[in-house]
């Protein structure tokens, strides 16, 4: 485990990857969240607004980095997290998503967050604030 | 610009949402996080309980968008407080800008949302902006 204290600015704190994301977990998702948008849904729907296929919720992939920081940053309380939906991500496409140490101040630190498709394309970015404690 | 401006700072009328262990256990589930305690909601799920009774699509309407042509552009969470299981929580939802990019190619919608608890006051603040992708006009 990375030690935060001593890790240099820019340095990759936490990483994480996924299985490809399922038609399956989209409709669950689309379940336990409320949006039911059949861009996420419905193939035929998603043609008609000209992608090939359905897309993942952009919402799902931002949980996918939220997990990320309760799983490695479970010390901190996290204050503010933003995320910036760069590309949309098809379905059966996994995300890797990465925790970067953008500053650190005296009662926390800020993270530069960002999540990419199997071939490295940027879908997400974002910014985390934590303070130490909980 | 489609979107009338009038809409700008239309507010969708207060809601209570119930949050239950078994839909903070099936939004751990539905984000492959089944492994985590259902007492505290995660970090996104703010955005189930200000969805709740179909509000993202009711302004949608409200505002005339055909939900073809909208993607989630920008989703930013202000923390103040943990929401547990059985907390009952007061939502606001609110219009809080419109502008547009390209000629009105692109528009967008800023929505922010505020929950709240009786007693423990606001929990958390969402502010999300929506992009229409507006059908380019063809030349003759």
């Amino acid at each position: 485990m990375m030690d935060i204290d001593t890790a240099a600015l820019g340095e990759c704190l936490a990483e994480s990857i996924t299985s490809p994301i399922t038609r399956e977990q989209l409709a669950q998702y689309a379940a336990a969240s409320g949006d039911s948008n059949p861009l996420h849904l419905d193939p035929a729907f998603a043609k008609k607004a000209g992608f090939e296929d359905v897309i993942v919720h952009g919402m799902l992939g931002m949980a996918v980095l939220g997990r990320l920081l309760s799983a490695h940053f479970a010390a901190h309380t996290v204050h503010k997290f933003d995320a910036r939906f760069v590309a949309v991500l098809p379905v059966g496409e996994t995300l890797r998503c990465r925790a970067r140490l953008a500053s650190r101040e005296d009662d926390g630190i800020t993270l530069d967050l960002e999540a990419l498709d199997g071939q490295g394309r940027l879908i997400i970015n974002g910014s985390a604030q934590l303070a130490a404690g909980i | 610009m489609s979107i009338d401006r009038s809409h700008l700072g239309y507010a969708l009328p207060a809601f209570t949402v119930e949050v239950s262990a078994a839909r903070i256990a099936a939004f751990l589930l539905a984000i492959g996080d089944s492994s985590a305690s259902s007492t505290v909601a995660p970090l996104t799920f703010m955005k189930a309980i200000e969805g709740e009774h179909n509000s993202s699509q009711r302004i949608m309407e409200t505002l005339g968008v055909d939900l073809r042509r909208v993607l989630h552009a920008e989703q930013q969470f202000d923390y103040l407080g943990p929401i547990r299981a059985g907390d009952q929580l007061s939502v606001e939802r609110r219009v809080t800008d419109l502008y547009e990019k390209k000629n009105g190619a692109l528009e967008f919608i800023v929505i922010e949302s505020s929950i709240r608890h009786a007693a423990r006051g606001l929990l958390g603040r969402s502010r999300q902006v929506v992009l229409v992708r507006n059908p380019v006009a063809k030349a003759a």
